[in-house]
């Protein structure tokens, strides 16, 4: 009898129930909330899904997922004589997030996918682009007025690129400590662009501005598309160094899907590859928001900066927007400005229902995926430009 | 880091990216230009008409010299002009090539069709 109550006992004291720590139960229990937030209300699903379950398999108790004996990445864990193999699974996947690879190879496959003929037809879209990236900087004057570090500082502000692989990009390299807030704030918010955009489109426009219809873009031919990814790629790399990985690959994956004689690779980069790596990405960086470091208010702040920086770079797309509007004597909706914080193609889709609110005829989406496509390349050369000031 | 300092990075940081944005729309709008002077030339020689297929909404109904007679059944000239636009663009056949004998308005319980 008391054999069995010794294995009892020490069944109990070895089981997660009794090492669970009140953080990691939260965390469990936030892991179950976003899990229901993108199965059943369909929030970025294909990203929620592996963070969600990253976040609960990171905070089982005694599990070791994130174990890092070998001190690969995080010195204070390491033990005398552990090697490399003896760290967590999750830690081992986590060092393509740390080493930028997943972030990059997520840009190859979004490359892959995108069409940059609306942005070629109409390239003062990419002004627009830019415009949008004003909520970056004014979330980074807010975070150092609420006392971040420089470095902190940028990768919150990055959120307001509205850009997952960038926010994720960003802050491995310059904040690693705040990953997962990051990352879960970025994506909560793109998920949420039809709800936080509106508002701030209705408030900044007028109904007259607001039906303009635009003119049909042109058509634009197999060179230019094929001749774009190339001087873009060189462009920017030349110009900021530090952005050369994004664009890198980006334009790598685009210039696969355009010349149309690599149809494998493209495949590839759009579909398995893209699959693969949103798998371990989601997973690693759910998996580093433990308990300790995720439930302080620093991360209800960095939420709150990130939904400033969203609204903010809203905002500054809109307004230039208007100000095209003025100087083309009606010719442009000031709505696709909104498209140009990124987060293709929810962005353009925005601006297209809202244009179609006012102005039933109106068929805005071609002409806000210009912007849309523009601020994937605005948000990785803010990226580029705040890793160059802050990275050293 | 100052607000002040944090307010001059934020300034020169939006700066840049405008920047490098326009530098890349004046680029974009150059090679455009030169690449649509080169193909201009090129598709000079051969024939004009492939030009037709760039403008879907200046396609004419019916191409008699080219494609012979199209029948039109419950359609009308307009949309007749757009489905073979459509067709023209999707296929990347040139409409001087593609034949259209008819084309007829289904009914909501039909399956399928001819044409």
């Amino acid at each position: 009898m008391e054999m069995v109550k010794d294995v009892l006992l020490g069944l109990w004291e070895s089981s997660g129930f009794n090492l669970m720590t009140w953080q990691e139960g939260v965390m469990i229990l936030v892991s179950f909330v976003l899990l229901y937030l993108a199965i059943v209300k369909k929030f970025e699903p294909l990203l929620l899904v592996p963070i969600a379950f990253g976040i609960m398999l990171a905070n089982l108790p005694g599990a070791g997922l994130m174990a890092d004996p070998a001190g690969l990445m995080d010195a204070s864990q390491k033990v005398a004589g552990a090697h490399w193999y003896d760290d967590g699974v999750l830690r081992l996947i986590y060092a393509g997030v740390k080493s930028s690879i997943f972030p990059c190879l997520i840009f190859l496959g979004i490359g892959a996918m995108t069409d940059f003929g609306p942005l070629l037809a109409n390239p003062v879209s990419l002004l627009l682009g830019a415009a949008a990236q004003l909520g970056v900087y004014v979330a980074f004057v807010l975070a150092i007025l609420f006392d971040f570090t420089p470095k902190e500082a940028a990768s919150i502000a990055i959120i307001g690129g509205a850009d997952g692989p960038t926010a994720i990009f960003l802050t491995g390299k310059l904040a690693p400590d705040l990953l997962a807030p990051i990352a879960v704030a970025a994506y909560s918010y793109m998920a949420l662009i039809p709800l936080i955009q509106p508002p701030i489109m209705k408030l900044l426009t007028t109904e007259k501005e607001r039906k303009v219809e635009m003119k049909q873009l042109r058509k634009v031919s197999k060179t230019e598309k094929i001749v774009f990814p190339i001087v873009v790629a060189a462009l920017c790399a030349l110009i900021i160094p530090s952005c050369a990985s994004l664009i890198g690959m980006l334009m790598l994956g685009n210039l696969f899907k355009e010349c149309g004689v690599v149809d494998r690779l493209t495949d590839t980069a759009q579909n398995a590859l893209t699959n693969i790596v949103t798998i371990m990405l989601g997973l690693t960086v759910g998996a580093t928001a433990n308990g300790g470091t995720f439930l302080r208010g620093q991360t209800l702040l960095i939420i709150a900066l990130g939904l400033t920086a969203f609204a903010s770079s809203t905002a500054g797309g809109v307004l230039l927007g208007k100000v095209l509007y003025l100087i083309t004597g009606g010719r442009v909706n000031p709505l696709i400005g909104a498209a140009g914080v990124s987060a293709v193609p929810m962005a353009a889709r925005v601006a297209q229902t809202e244009g179609r609110k006012y102005n039933p005829t109106n068929f805005l989406l071609m002409h806000a995926m210009g912007p849309n496509v523009a601020g994937v390349i605005g948000s990785a050369v803010a990226a580029g430009f705040l890793l160059m000031v802050f990275g050293k | 880091m100052t607000i002040t300092d944090a307010l001059i990075t934020s300034v020169i940081g939006i700066c840049v990216v405008m920047l490098i944005l326009a530098i890349i729309a004046v680029l974009i709008i150059l090679v455009s230009k030169v690449i649509r002077t080169i193909e201009s030339k090129a598709k000079k020689s051969p024939a004009k008409s492939e030009a037709v297929i760039g403008s879907p909404a200046a396609v004419p109904v019916s191409d008699g010299a080219n494609n012979g007679e199209v029948e039109l059944i419950d359609t009308d000239e307009k949309t007749a002009a757009i489905i073979m636009a459509i067709v023209s663009q999707k296929s990347e056949i040139p409409l001087n090539r593609l034949s259209f004998k008819s084309i007829r308005l289904m009914d909501e319980n039909e399956k399928g069709g001819d044409k």
